[in-house]
């Protein structure tokens, strides 16, 4: 009888096929190469071709130019340390938002009256773009490292605070019921499914505040700074030189996708239960 | 089948009415003067079409919902709220989706405080009576819609209530798995005696679980139309002639859509 219940296993083994050009054409990590090495060639092309005169450098010249990076120091520090900078600046504020938005927004949604002291004002600066803070955070905090902390917390608050409110109020109400026909208590509606039930939302959220978090550093270090990756494509820009903007927009793009999978392996950690859709 | 020579009330139902009131102040009368007995260790059926009120009586008899009128008793004491002498077997099964088999089965012992290895022992008994053991440590998007139902009438069954109440629990399966699922209510109920109540809108399940069918009537406010006593052995088939012939009977007497 456990046979016929068990009619959803799935069969992993896979049958090997002899090597053919369809198996080949069809293959996704083919097909993921072509795309990719189309790109590059094409890029290549258009810098050779000047299309964009000298302001689009060629691939292997922003290549180049990370590495010399890594070797000489640049306005007083090396590549490793302008990364380390930024991501110091978001690791720091994004912590603070964080530990803050997320129990803010939990407590939101199971507290009518912290919800309705709080939600006027979060309605009040949620519609604000972080990056309109940029100055005045300047003139409030001066142009150290607290201005530059200050509007990432600003810019990652809202994800966070909003998907862990959203998260609890849409657990399905019946879910409560359950608790309460079992012999459980309020306390245990909150322990047993409130906050399980929020986790994956709670954690979008910190996805989401991540990546604001590294348009908020880009956006402060634009305006002011003396290192970060910012700091290198600004420089690169007065400078007139492609290479220092494109090497710079791809460390980012590293930085934060590296911050990114901390965290979906954080998620994987605390909520094995979450199906994993692929390459999401 | 009810063999006691003289039953023994446990649940009953006086006079119980219900309204519900939706947005803009208007009434809708969900349930009026429901009256209704339930005799220890036996399978009550409540059938009724959808939206006859049929769901809200079994709400009201768990204690998710009270009463405007009337009131329930179980065992002579009156019902104020939902507790574990009481379990809910949902239609759309209601598992914690973070939680493994095991976990859920486990979990209204959890909240009693039972020692952890008494627990244990508690539900792997009943996850072995529903057919599930092996997928103790699966998580309930890896099963079925049959094997989730397994999970929470494993989950009501391991509080060790005196009353089973199972709202439409087979109306998301497909025909065959329903079919099997009722053979296995079958199995289980004989197995481990309890009084059962048990709502659908499936003529064919009423007649093939229940000692007695209450049908509701079709429209709202849900009243008990009439009741039907099935005095056949079990298990039953659901093509053997008197089944056939009280069906008749049955849908002769209704609006349901067949």
């Amino acid at each position: 009888m456990s046979n016929s219940i068990a009619n959803e296993t799935i069969n992993h083994s896979k049958n090997k096929e002899p090597f053919s050009i369809v198996r080949l054409l069809t293959n996704t990590y083919f097909l993921n190469a072509v795309s990719l090495i189309a790109f590059f060639l094409l890029w290549d092309y258009v810098a050779r071709e000047r299309i964009f005169h000298d302001s689009l450098a060629r691939p292997l010249e922003v290549v180049d130019q990370i590495v010399r990076l890594t070797q000489i120091k640049y306005a007083g520090t090396n590549l490793w340390g302008h990364i380390w900078a930024s991501t110091q600046r978001i690791v720091i504020g994004f912590f603070l938002a964080a530990i803050v938005a997320v129990p803010l927004g939990l407590f939101m949604a199971l507290n009518k009256y912290v919800n309705a002291i709080v939600k006027p004002l979060f309605d009040l600066f949620k519609p604000m773009p972080p990056i309109a803070w940029c100055t005045i955070a300047v003139l409030w905090f001066g142009i150290g490292e607290t201005s530059k902390v200050f509007i990432i917390i600003i810019g990652s608050f809202v994800p966070c605070l909003l998907n862990a409110y959203n998260g609890v109020r849409l657990v399905d109400p019946e879910l409560y019921d359950v608790i309460r026909v079992l012999g459980g208590s309020r306390r245990d509606e909150i322990f047993h499914v409130c906050f399980p039930a929020s986790f994956p939302a709670v954690f979008a959220g910190l996805q989401i505040s991540l990546s604001v978090a590294w348009t908020c550093v880009l956006a402060a270090e634009l305006v002011n700074s003396r290192e970060g990756m910012g700091f290198l494509i600004k420089r690169g820009m007065d400078t007139h030189k492609p290479e220092l903007v494109l090497g710079g927009m791809l460390l980012i793009a590293a930085a934060a996708w590296l911050t990114s999978q901390l965290v979906s392996l954080l998620e994987r950690k605390l909520c094995p239960w979450k199906r994993t859709i692929d390459n999401l | 089948m009810n063999t006691h020579n003289e039953p023994i009330l446990k649940i009953r139902c006086e006079n119980v009415s219900k309204t519900f009131i939706q947005k803009g102040n208007q009434e809708v009368p969900v349930i009026r003067n429901v009256s209704l007995d339930v005799y220890e260790n036996e399978f009550l059926v409540v059938l009724g079409p959808g939206q006859c009120g049929k769901s809200t009586l079994l709400k009201i008899i768990a204690g998710l919902e009270m009463p405007d009128t009337g009131f329930v008793t179980l065992d002579g004491e009156p019902v104020t709220g939902p507790g574990p002498d009481r379990g809910l077997v949902f239609q759309s099964y209601m598992l914690f989706a973070w939680k493994t088999v095991r976990d859920n089965v486990e979990l209204g012992l959890k909240l009693r405080n039972v020692p952890a290895n008494e627990r244990r022992e508690i539900a792997q008994h009943y996850i072995n009576m529903v057919g599930l053991q092996g997928f103790e440590k699966h998580y309930p998007h890896q099963l079925s819609g049959g094997m989730k139902q397994r999970v929470g009438i494993a989950r009501a069954y391991a509080n060790s209530p005196k009353v089973m109440l199972l709202d439409e629990p087979f109306g998301q399966l497909d025909a065959q798995t329903r079919m099997f699922m009722q053979k296995e209510t079958t199995r289980i109920w004989e197995q481990e005696k309890r009084t059962v109540i048990f709502v659908t809108n499936n003529i064919d399940e009423a007649l093939f679980l229940g000692d007695r069918i209450i049908l509701m009537e079709g429209k709202l406010p849900g009243t008990i139309k009439t009741e039907y006593k099935v005095d056949l052995p079990r298990p039953r088939e659901h093509t053997s002639m008197e089944l056939l012939q009280m069906r008749a009977m049955i849908t002769d007497n209704t609006e349901l859509v067949l």
